[in-house]
């Protein structure tokens, strides 16, 4: 069974819908493109998707 | 049964640059043996210790060897002090105490290994892939801060580029082979400008470092040898690159020294789902790193392509520096987050 879910872009503020995500998924808005992570799924919350720094190092 | 506080600190005090692991090797076997792991040594000398029984294997895959250059264990206040501390003892240390605290479920098992020779020629990692059964996912152990997971490592081909031409009087009308060499130098440099042309970041440039240069003249003869190291970007092969150094090269020969291709994990798999969750739940903010540098990931991510993150406490910034240092606050912390990482990764079916 799918288990749909419906929340908003922190980004730009689109309603967004998704089926059968999980927690810590990182998805991305049909409307503004950005990556974002599922934080939670009761209640569903969406917050922008960790970002990708540059780093020296091995 | 050692705590992690413990841990670190015995650890640090065997000091073990690239060949000389074997002291800090029997330390931390009988330390993951006290800790409540099965251990054994590979013939590469890398140590090994698994707990639990199932068939799932998360592998935990850090480094025993450093670096050389001894500094010596001090503590002051949150900090301590040692050769190691952040590439990777500080990383090891949180491998074995996670994987000794986390609690295990019937599907799964956990394996640390104390791989040798990373700053050298990978010898340890190369062993372990040649005789280590695929594993579900593997952590690679290097600093990326505790509320960090590094996705990806540049790669890296060195290459000395040589040039022997009949000697020439300095009064004569012709260039010496120092600046044939020199030449060759300015026009990668060039090339290599406009390969990175619109490359914002460093992660996806080309980026070439002069080593070393040297004249060996005999009585008829000079000969000049440079050394070139490159970082690799993700979408620049070995082909590719030979292809534009031989573009470049109007003389000369190339003996290729290295090569190591770049590797960049995915970010949509249940290992780092199960890490975000975790740095939140410990009030962090995840946030991803791409290395400019190289590490085991090069290796092992295309050759078991499963997921794969690196992580460990620590500032890679102070990776080979003598003050090499860790927070003992963020070592705890990042425990606490592959400890509960773990957890979720046994407790969710993937």
């Amino acid at each position: 069974m799918t288990t749909q879910l419906t929340g908003h872009c922190p980004e730009c503020d689109a309603e967004l819908t998704f089926n059968d995500v999980i927690e810590g998924e990182i998805v991305v808005c049909s409307d503004c493109g950005v990556d974002l992570e599922v934080i939670s799924l009761e209640p569903f919350e969406l917050a922008l998707a960790p970002m990708e720094e540059e780093d020296w190092g091995e | 049964m050692r705590d992690p506080l413990a841990l670190l600190p015995g650890l640090l005090a065997y000091y073990s640059p690239t060949g000389e692991e074997e002291q800090a090797v029997s330390f931390l076997a009988e330390s993951m043996g006290a800790m409540g792991f099965e251990v054994w040594c590979d013939e590469a000398g890398n140590v090994i210790g698994s707990r639990g029984s199932g068939n799932r294997e998360i592998l935990l895959l850090g480094h025993i060897d450093t670096v050389s250059g001894m500094i010596p264990v001090r503590w002051e206040g949150d900090v301590i002090y040692g050769r190691g501390a952040v590439d990777a003892k500080g990383p090891l240390a949180c491998f074995v105490s996670a994987g000794a605290a986390a609690r295990l479920t019937p599907d799964w098992r956990i394996t640390v290994i104390g791989a040798v020779g990373e700053e050298g020629d990978s010898r340890g990692a190369k062993h372990v892939c040649q005789t280590h059964p695929a594993p579900k996912m593997v952590v690679i152990g290097e600093p990326s801060g505790w509320d960090h997971l590094t996705l990806g490592y540049k790669g890296s081909y060195w290459f000395r580029y040589r040039l022997s031409q009949p000697m020439v009087h300095t009064a004569a009308n012709g260039a010496s082979a120092c600046e044939t060499a020199v030449d060759f130098w300015n026009r990668l440099s060039r090339v290599v400008a406009q390969w990175n042309e619109g490359k914002e970041r460093l992660f996806d440039q080309l980026t070439p470092t002069l080593r070393s240069i040297q004249m060996f003249p005999d009585d008829y003869s000079e000969i000049v040898e440079m050394r070139v190291g490159m970082r690799l970007p993700p979408k620049l092969d070995q082909p590719a690159l030979e292809a534009l150094l031989d573009g470049v090269m109007e003389t000369g020969e190339r003996f290729v020294e290295d090569y190591l291709p770049a590797y960049r994990a995915e970010k949509n798999t249940p290992l780092v789902r199960a890490f975000l969750s975790a740095i939140r739940k410990a009030g962090g903010q995840p946030a991803f790193s791409l290395k400019t540098g190289t590490s085991d990931m090069n290796l092992v991510g295309p050759f078991w392509n499963c997921p794969i993150v690196a992580y460990g406490p620590g500032d890679s910034s102070l990776d080979h520096t003598p003050y090499e240092h860790l927070r003992i606050s963020e070592y705890l912390t990042s425990v606490s987050v592959l400890t509960q990482a773990l957890e979720i990764i046994m407790n969710t079916n993937v």
